[in-house]
C-alpha cells in the first residue's frame, strides 16, 4: 500500500474511498480452488479433430473431465499456462459440439452436466461496493469470465442441438439444477445474465415438467425481492423470459397466472430500482392485457393504488406504461377506468416536474387515446378542465404551457358547448374566489378601524365621556380617514402595535406611506 | 341604468353600426373562393376565427377582445385581398389591437407569447407591421360597435323590466352563442343589431317565456327592424345553434398542432417499444400430445405434464407433490 499524503486524509484519518481504492482485491483463496494440495498442471490432450472416430467419445469425456478443474482469476499470474489449455479445450469443445451430430450419446449426458456444474455453479462472491447501486455504478464483472463465458456457451449449444433429447437429460437437468442455476440470476456481471437468460428460455421451453417448478421459484425470487431485499440484480432478465411464457399462454388464462399478475408483478411495480427493468415489467403487463382484456381494470386500479408520489423519474415511467396500456385498451374496458385514471392524469399534468407534466400532455398526441377521450368526453373534459385551465396561467415551464394550448384546444374541437359551460363555471367560481377574499380584507381592514377608533378612545377616555366611545364606533370611517392626515397619527401607531400586531403592519406601512 | 336611458343609448349605437360593418362585396368573394383558388376561403376564415378563440379563452381575454377582434378581421378581408400565407398574420395583429384597447394592460399577453402559443411561423416585428396596416386601412381608432354591444344592451333592458327574470337569461350563455355565430363568416352580413336579437329571441324562446318576448318585440319596434329580416336571421341562428350543440364531434385538426418536448421526454418516448428477442413459448395443455422437437414420452412424462397444470388448477402453484400422487392415484 502506498503512502497516503496529508492532504488527502480528513481529521487525520484517511477518507474510506480512498483506502477502499487501494485495496487490492485479493482471493478470497477458496476451497474450489484446491490450494492446500500441489497446483493442477492440465497438459494438454489430442485434438478431437485429429482422433479416429472410435477414440472420439473417450476423448470428448476425457476432455469435458478435465475443464471440471477450476482456476483462480484473481491470481492473475499463476497457473497461466494450464488455464490456457482449459480454455482451448473448452473452446474446442463448443466447436466439436456445434459443428458434429451424434456427439450427444446417453453417456455424455451425465459428462456434461458435470463439467457445467462444477463450472458454474458457484457462491457468488459479495459486491466488492456494498452499497451498489445498479443505476449509478459500474458492476463487478466475473473474473473467471475467459472460461465461464465459453462454459455457458458450450451448455447452450448443448441445450440447441438436433440431437438433444430431454427424457434424457431430465435426469441430470432437475430442480435442483435449475434452482442453482436461478441462484445465479442475481450476479452482477450482465453478460453472464444475458446468458442465463437464454440457457433459461430454452429450460423452460423443452422440459414441460419443469415449467411449474421455474415458475413457482421466480415468484419466490420476486416476492422476496419486493418485500424483503429489495436486491436482485437478474429480475430484468427474469422478466423478459416471462414475456416470452406470457406471449404463449393458452386462452382461457389459468387462475394462477392472473395471480401472478395481481400479486408480483404489479406489487413489483413499487421497486426503488424500477428504472432497470421498467420496460420488461410493462412488456410483461401488456400482454397479459392482450391476452384477457378482462384484467385491464385491477390492473390500471392497481397501478393507481401504487402512483409514485415523491419520485418524478418513476412517475414518468408509470406514464408510458400506461399509455402503452391505453394503446391496447378496449373501449369498454376504457369505460371502467376512465374516471380515476384521468384524476390522477389531470394531477400529473398540474406537477411542477416539467417530465412528468410533459409526458401526461403527450397523451393527447396518440390518436387512439384520443379516439377514446372523444367518445367519452362527457365525463373526461369536466376532470381535466380545471387542472388545464390552472396550470395554463400558473406553470413556470414554457413548453408545458404550450402544450396545455394544444390540449385546450383538441379538448374544445371536441366538445364545443360543454368547453363554454365550463369555461363560465371556472371563471364564475374565480369570481366567487375573488370576492371572498375581498371580503376577507374588507373585514380585516374594519377590525383595524375598530382597533384605531378603541385605540384613540382610550386616549379620549382619559378626558372624555363614556359617550364618546358610542361616537368612535359609529364614526369609524371618519376616524380612518382622518388619521391619515391627523398629527395623532404616531401615537396610535405606537398604542395599536400593542394591541395587535398584524393589523399594525398594515398601519405602519401606511402611515409611513403617507410620510 | 334606467329604461330610458338605455333605449337611447340602443338607438345611437343603431346608427353607428352601419359604419362597421364589413364590406358585403368583400365578404361574397370570400365565400365563393375556391379551395384551390390561392385565396381566403370561408372554411379557412372560419378556421381562422376558431383559432382566434382558442387564444382569447387561453389567454383569458373576455369576450369583447374576441368579438372587436372579429370585426377587425372581417372588415378587414372584405376591403383587402389577403393571401392566405398572412392570414394567420392579419387575425393575429387583430386580436392584439383588440386586446390592447379592452384587456388591462397587466392582462395583456406579449406579441412573442401570442405567436409562440399561436404556432406562427412570423416575428414579433412582422405583427407589429402588420398592425399598422390593418389600424390605418380600418382608420382605427376605437371599439367598433358590435353584435356584443346590443346583446349587452338587450340584457340590460330586459332586466329593467323584469328583474326576477336575473338569473335565468344568462348574459355568458348568450355570449358564448355569439361566439358560436361568429364563427361562421354567413353572420359576418347580418347587422349586429338585428343578429343579437335573434339570438335574444332564440335563447328567450327556449326559456320559454312569454313576458320576456314581448320586450324584445317592444325592442324590435323600438329600432323599427324588419320582421323579414329579423326572422331570416332567427332562422340561420337556430340552425347554427342546434349544430354547435350536437352531440356529434368534429374530427379535432390535431395534426395541425405541434407538439414539441423538451429532448429528454423525447428520447424517453418509445423507447420502451423494443422488440422482444426471445421467441414466445406456448403453453401446452397437459393432455395435448408432446410436440415433436421437445421430443417428451407421453407415457413416462405423465406426472410431470401433470404437474405443470394441475397447480393452477388446484388454484395455486404450490400444490404439494404428495397430494399431486394422491389425485393421480384416485
Amino acid at each position: 500500500m502506498s503512502a497516503v499524503s496529508a492532504s488527502e486524509k480528513v481529521d487525520g484519518f484517511t477518507r474510506k474511498s480512498m483506502r477502499k481504492a487501494q485495496k487490492q482485491r485479493k482471493s478470497q483463496g477458496s476451497s474450489q480452488f484446491r490450494t492446500q494440495s500441489a497446483p493442477i498442471e492440465l497438459s494438454p490432450l489430442p485434438q478431437l479433430k485429429d482422433a479416429p472416430s472410435t477414440d472420439q467419445q473417450e476423448l470428448f469425456c476425457q476432455k469435458l473431465q478435465q475443464c471440471c478443474t477450476l482456476f483462480d482469476f484473481l491470481d492473475s499470474v499463476g497457473d497461466l499456462k494450464s488455464k490456457e489449455v482449459k480454455r482451448a479445450a473448452l473452446n474446442e469443445l463448443v466447436d466439436y459440439l456445434s459443428t458434429n451430430r451424434g456427439v450427444l450419446v446417453e453417456n455424455a449426458y451425465p459428462e456434461i452436466t458435470n463439467m457445467i456444474s462444477t463450472n458454474i455453479f458457484r457462491a457468488l462472491p459479495p459486491s466488492d461496493n456494498p452499497d451498489f447501486d445498479p443505476e449509478e455504478d459500474e458492476p463487478t464483472l466475473e473474473a473467471a469470465w475467459p472460461h465461464i463465458q465459453l462454459v455457458y456457451e458450450f451448455l447452450l449449444r448443448f441445450l440447441e442441438n438436433p440431437d438433444f433429447q430431454p427424457s434424457i437429460a431430465k435426469r441430470y437437468i432437475d430442480q435442483k439444477f435449475v434452482l442453482q442455476l436461478l441462484e445465479l440470476f442475481d450476479s452482477e456481471d450482465p453478460r453472464e445474465r444475458d446468458f442465463l437468460k437464454t440457457i433459461l428460455h430454452r429450460i423452460y421451453g423443452k422440459f414441460l415438467g419443469l415449467r411449474a417448478f421455474i415458475r413457482k421459484q421466480i415468484n419466490n425470487i420476486f416476492l422476496k425481492f419486493i418485500y424483503e431485499t429489495e436486491h436482485f440484480n437478474g429480475v430484468a432478465e427474469l422478466l423478459e423470459i416471462l414475456g416470452s411464457i406470457i406471449n404463449g399462454f393458452a386462452l382461457p388464462l389459468k387462475a394462477e397466472h392472473k395471480q401472478f399478475l395481481m400479486k408480483v408483478l404489479i406489487p413489483l411495480h413499487t421497486a426503488k430500482a424500477l428504472s432497470l427493468f421498467h420496460a420488461q415489467l410493462a412488456y410483461c403487463v401488456v400482454q397479459f392485457l392482450e391476452k384477457d382484456p378482462t384484467l385491464t381494470e385491477p390492473v390500471i386500479r392497481g397501478l393507481l393504488k401504487f402512483w409514485p408520489k415523491t419520485c418524478s423519474q418513476k412517475e414518468v415511467m408509470f406514464l408510458g406504461e400506461i399509455e402503452e396500456i391505453l394503446d391496447v385498451i378496449e373501449p369498454s374496458q376504457f369505460k371502467k377506468i376512465q374516471e380515476p385514471l384521468f384524476k390522477q392524469i389531470a394531477k400529473c399534468v398540474s406537477n411542477p416536474h416539467f417530465q412528468v407534466a410533459e409526458r401526461a400532455l403527450y397523451f393527447w398526441n396518440n390518436e387512439y387515446i384520443l379516439s377514446l377521450i372523444e367518445e367519452n368526453i362527457d365525463k373526461i373534459l369536466p376532470i381535466m378542465f380545471s387542472s388545464l385551465y390552472k396550470i395554463s396561467k400558473e406553470h413556470w415551464n414554457q413548453t408545458i404551457v404550450a402544450l396545455i394550448y394544444n390540449v385546450l384546444k383538441t379538448l374544445m374541437e371536441m366538445n364545443c358547448p360543454l368547453f363554454d359551460e365550463l369555461t363560465a363555471s371556472y371563471k364564475a367560481q374565480k369570481q366567487r374566489e375573488m370576492m371572498k377574499e375581498q371580503e376577507r380584507d374588507e373585514l380585516w381592514r374594519k377590525l383595524e378601524e375598530l382597533q384605531v377608533s378603541r385605540a384613540s378612545e382610550v386616549q379620549n377616555n382619559s378626558h372624555g365621556s363614556p359617550a364618546a366611545l358610542n361616537n368612535n364606533n359609529s364614526n369609524n370611517n371618519n376616524n380612518n380617514e382622518t388619521l391619515e392626515s391627523s398629527s395623532d397619527v404616531e401615537d396610535t401607531a405606537v398604542i395599536m402595535e400593542d394591541l395587535h400586531q398584524d393589523a399594525t403592519d398594515i398601519a405602519c406601512e401606511s402611515v409611513s406611506c403617507a410620510k | 341604468m334606467d329604461a330610458v336611458r338605455l333605449m337611447k343609448e340602443l338607438r345611437v349605437n343603431y346608427e353607428q353600426e352601419v359604419d362597421f360593418l364589413p364590406r358585403e362585396a368583400g365578404l361574397d368573394l370570400i365565400v365563393s373562393a375556391q379551395q384551390s383558388g390561392g385565396q381566403i376561403t370561408a372554411r379557412s376564415r372560419d378556421v381562422t376565427v376558431e383559432d382566434l378563440w382558442s387564444l382569447t379563452s387561453f389567454f383569458g381575454y373576455s369576450t369583447q377582445s374576441f368579438v372587436q377582434a372579429v370585426s377587425l378581421l372581417d372588415r378587414f378581408l372584405a376591403m383587402m385581398r389577403v393571401q392566405p400565407k398572412h392570414l394567420s398574420c392579419v387575425s393575429l395583429s387583430c386580436l392584439h389591437l383588440a386586446a390592447r384597447v379592452t384587456e388591462e394592460e397587466c392582462d395583456l399577453t406579449p406579441a412573442d407569447e401570442l405567436i409562440r402559443i399561436g404556432q406562427c411561423r412570423f416575428t414579433a416585428s412582422d405583427l407589429g407591421r402588420m398592425e399598422k396596416i390593418v389600424t390605418e386601412k380600418l382608420r382605427f381608432k376605437s371599439k367598433a360597435v358590435t353584435a356584443l354591444t346590443f346583446l349587452q344592451l338587450y340584457h340590460q333592458i330586459t332586466l329593467t323590466h323584469a328583474t326576477y327574470r336575473k338569473e335565468t337569461l344568462s348574459l355568458e350563455k348568450l355570449e358564448a352563442q355569439l361566439k358560436a355565430c361568429l364563427c361562421r363568416i354567413a353572420f359576418s352580413k347580418a347587422k349586429p343589431s338585428v343578429l343579437a336579437l335573434a339570438l335574444l329571441r332564440q335563447e328567450m324562446k327556449s326559456l320559454q317565456s312569454e313576458d320576456m318576448l314581448e320586450i324584445s318585440f317592444h325592442i324590435q319596434r323600438h329600432l323599427k327592424i324588419p320582421d323579414a329580416e329579423l326572422q331570416l336571421w332567427s332562422e340561420w341562428v337556430a340552425r347554427r345553434l342546434s349544430d354547435y350543440a350536437s352531440p356529434k364531434c368534429s374530427k379535432p385538426n390535431h395534426r395541425k398542432l405541434q407538439w414539441i418536448v423538451s429532448r429528454r421526454t423525447a428520447q424517453n418516448l418509445h423507447s420502451h417499444r423494443s422488440v422482444p428477442e426471445l421467441p414466445t413459448i406456448p403453453e401446452g395443455c397437459w393432455d395435448e400430445s408432446e410436440s415433436e422437437d421437445s421430443g417428451e414420452d407421453v407415457m413416462s412424462s405423465g406426472d410431470e405434464s401433470l404437474c405443470s397444470s394441475l397447480g393452477s388448477d388446484a388454484e395455486g402453484p404450490f400444490f404439494p407433490l404428495h397430494l399431486r400422487r394422491q389425485y393421480l392415484a384416485a
